[in-house]
């Protein structure tokens, strides 16, 4: 088990050193801060000025090395715009981004895990199908369209439910739903096979031979073992959520988020803030990755003995 | 009895929901505060709550009428120096006294220059400004290098605004020296003398104006203004009807009638004191015939874009000429015009050969942006030039591949100077950029319109820059833009026409909120 952890994080490192020279070259193919709007009205010589004052007169490989020197350090640069340590600006908004992951999550499992046993045990008739149904419109339908009709009927007509920020729990109904439906969606699906394979399993008879009631053999025999497929999916899900799902939601739901905060540093090349930005969401998706592997062996400690 | 009380109970509810603050919902945030170094649209939205220059013009005004604010008068004692008596009792947000060290702190950080930011801004506008220097406590001169005639312009420009030197210095590192990280601190900590002290500012995200009531002139009406970050249309325009913002910025023409249509709420719009432009790089190896990008610039019907995009609200110049320049505004000149007949004529006379002329757009940054680019490219075709669209996040107007792109000249301060001069003049930013050539002879033109002190000489100067830029066309002044701001119908608040584009004015006389 422990060398199994040892090895999991090895990956972690490596996965992540290639992602900060990914994006600190990409940031820099991508032009200078003086290429956006920041450039207008601004002379050769100004230009010139202005590189010195952000730094980047140097060549890219000495640029390259001194910011892996400085996260070494713990250093990883202040915003071009803000002049601040970008891990303080990124700091203020990773919070409201995993508050509104978190919600989520919690509304996945609670709707989706349910739904999907339904849909199973009931395969045969108009309750699974409507359930299926359901779930692939869900999966569809992309989270801003949701998104904006919630809006639309919920805050610009019916005038319930408030748009702006994360002030209060009623701010995260809506953008934790549009957040939501395709993870619901894809999670009903994921539980809905999982569960029709282990409701076949000869263990299952076994259960039900002795004797056992019915909702204990589906909970604690069924669910228990579907539950493995479904952690791993939940995980990737997330993490995909976390790497960009997130944008377009706190975009429209105007919510201080991580998502907001890369695309802004993006638009005007402010690579400090995005190269951490995309190096903190990197991270985070790495980690998950990594506690649902690890969790995927503690669910089924089959799968520790193979991978030893 | 019963009466008396729902009497007084509505009384309270109406004194709470008109408690004298409100909430804006803003398309941007800045990312800093510093009237100094910044001069973008973003950032002009919040400086004249917070901070003061030495003079200020009354901005119900269109024609410039200069009025005391930090400084109480002002004599030129010669040619190349004024002389300004301060205001006493003028204290900053942090408590301190304004004195005439705080001044010629404030200005000597732009007229000398040394933190690159400023050094930037100072050049465009200020590079006739030597210093300024203490007389006494309350008496300061500003001393230029050669005679300025636009000196009340140039001294209440935004960038000369006024902050505190104690405290700045003591932002960072030694406490008695200005450094770069001084300034940058001061960035995110601004203090000013303005009515409204900025009590939270969160970069990019919410800044709140709290009533300063140590303010030397008339008391700031609102008791306090947050404003958010709102980016998405669609949400700011929900967030007035929900009631989460009273004001919100950065309507588009096209949205007006769904704010109207809702009984409690209502716009107000101005055409903005900006152009919106298309350049030519005159320098391109395709664009060198002049005969050529005149026949661009006549071939486009702006008239038509006016109504296609703008319903007809935006305003198209004959001239790069701004009704706010008072004496220098200039509507009889016809620099710039539609003539489809006379741009086929001289395409036939050009070295055009059918190549394709490419026209760069940000995608978003400038509404109606692409739009209009995709009607000039089929505006071309009908007289004969194949022209293309290229949409880009990338600001290629400093690039020698530049064919043609959008741009904008905004009015930096009221003065041909301000707006034509900032982005025209002699190695500004044009030529700067290499897609823009003047000759001895510009320059002489130039010098004499920026330095006359004669304004007829100055106008008869202006007459020939403009024909300068008509025979050989580097730029087209599209429209003013007219830009929108919705709001509840208890608001009364419109832009200012005094002011410089986007300037969300909050002082006492500029906004009120109806008691019933």
């Amino acid at each position: 088990m422990t060398l199994y952890v040892l090895r999991t994080l090895a990956k972690m490192a490596l996965t992540l050193l290639t992602i900060i020279t990914l994006v600190f070259f990409a940031a820099r193919l991508s032009g200078s801060p003086l290429d956006t709007f920041l450039g207008d009205g601004l002379t050769e010589e100004d230009r010139a000025l202005m590189i010195e004052y952000f730094g980047l007169e140097r060549s890219v490989w000495h640029q390259y090395i001194a910011y892996l020197r400085g996260i070494l350090d713990g250093n990883f640069g202040l915003s071009f715009m803000e002049r601040r340590p970008v891990a303080e600006i990124v700091a203020e908004r990773i919070g409201p981004s995993l508050q509104l992951l978190g919600s989520a999550i919690a509304l996945t499992l609670a709707v989706s895990v349910p739904l999907g046993v339904v849909a199973a045990l009931w395969r045969d008739s108009w309750v699974g199908s409507a359930v299926m149904a359901l779930a692939f419109t869900g999966y569809a339908v992309p989270n801003f369209v949701i998104a904006t009709f919630m809006v639309l009927i919920f805050a610009f007509v019916l005038n319930w439910l408030p748009v702006v920020g994360n002030g209060t729990a009623l701010h995260f109904i809506m953008p934790t739903i549009a957040m939501s439906g395709v993870l619901i969606a894809a999670l009903t699906r994921f539980t809905r096979n999982a569960m029709l394979d282990v409701l076949g399993q000869d263990f299952m008879r076994t259960a039900r031979a002795k004797g056992l009631p019915e909702t204990v053999v589906i909970l604690k025999h069924g669910l228990r073992n579907a539950g493995v497929t479904v952690l791993s999916v939940l995980g990737l899900q997330i993490a995909g959520m976390a790497a960009a799902g997130n944008v377009v939601i706190e975009a429209i739901f105007s919510w201080p988020g991580i998502g907001e905060l890369l695309v802004s540093a993006a638009i005007i090349r402010d690579y400090p803030v995005l190269q951490f930005g995309v190096i903190a969401v990197a991270f985070a998706v790495v980690t998950i990755n990594a506690l649902t592997d690890i969790a995927y062996v503690i669910a089924d400690p089959r799968i520790r003995m193979a991978k030893g | 009895m019963k009466t008396i009380l729902m009497t007084m109970a509505a009384t309270l509810l109406a004194g709470t929901a008109f408690a004298q603050s409100i909430t804006v919902g803003a398309a941007n945030i800045s990312d800093y505060l510093d009237p100094g170094r910044d001069h973008s649209n973003v950032g002009s939205q919040f400086y004249y709550n917070s901070f003061d220059t030495l003079i200020d013009r009354d901005h119900s005004k269109l024609e410039p009428e200069w009025v005391p604010a930090l400084a109480t008068e002002w004599k030129l004692l010669d040619d190349t120096t004024m002389e300004l008596k301060l205001r006493e009792g003028v204290k900053f947000h942090n408590g301190e006294d304004m004195t005439a060290d705080d001044v010629i702190f404030s200005l000597n950080r732009m007229y000398q220059a040394t933190f690159a930011p400023y050094l930037v801004r100072s050049k465009d506008r200020l590079s006739n400004f030597a210093e300024a220097v203490k007389v006494d406590n309350y008496t300061v001169q500003i001393k230029v290098e050669r005679p300025e005639p636009l000196w009340e312009t140039l001294v209440s420009l935004q960038q000369v605004m006024i902050i505190p030197e104690d405290y700045t210095k003591a932002l960072s590192g030694d406490p008695e020296v200005a450094e770069d990280g001084d300034f940058e601190a001061f960035s995110l900590a601004p203090v000013g003398t303005g009515p409204y002290a900025i009590s939270e500012f969160v970069p990019g995200q919410k800044l709140i104006y709290s009533r300063f009531d140590g303010f030397w002139g008339e008391q700031a009406p609102l008791e306090q203004a947050t404003v958010i970050r709102i980016p998405e249309t669609a949400s700011r325009i929900t967030a007035l009807k929900t009631g989460e913002a009273d004001i919100v910025t950065n309507i588009a023409p096209d949205q007006l009638d769904l704010i109207n249509a809702d009984p409690n709420l209502k716009t107000e719009g101005s055409a903005t004191a900006l152009f919106h432009v298309m350049i030519m790089n005159v320098n391109h190896p395709n664009l060198t015939d002049p005969k050529l990008r005149q026949a661009l610039s006549l071939a486009i019907d702006r008239d038509l874009l006016n109504d296609a995009l703008w319903l007809g609200k935006a305003v198209v110049p004959s001239s790069h000429t701004m009704e706010e320049m008072g004496e220098l505004h200039m509507p009889e000149l016809t620099t710039f015009e539609y003539d489809p007949e006379q741009a086929r004529k001289l395409l036939a006379e050009s070295s055009y050969d059918g190549e394709e002329i490419v026209f760069d757009a940000y995608p978003v940054y400038y509404t109606n942006g692409v739009l209009a680019a995709q009607a000039i490219t089929e505006m071309w075709a009908e007289v004969g030039i194949k022209g293309r669209v290229n949409v880009s996040e990338q600001w290629t107007g400093s690039s020698p591949e530049m064919m043609t792109r959008s741009w904008s000249n905004p009015m930096y301060f009221a003065d041909p100077f301000g707006s034509f001069g900032v982005m025209w003049a002699p190695d500004a930013a044009s030529e700067g950029a290499g897609r823009f050539n003047t000759d001895e002879e510009y320059r002489e033109i130039w010098d004499r319109f920026r330095f006359s002190a004669d304004l007829e000489d100055r106008k008869a100067a202006y007459v020939e820059l403009m024909d300068r830029i008509k025979q050989d066309p580097p730029v087209l002044p599209l429209y003013r833009p007219f830009e929108s701001w919705g709001m509840h119908q208890g608001i009364n608040w419109k832009p200012q026409p005094g002011h410089i584009p986007y300037v969300l004015d909050f002082r006492a006389g500029a906004i009120s909120l109806a008691d019933s």
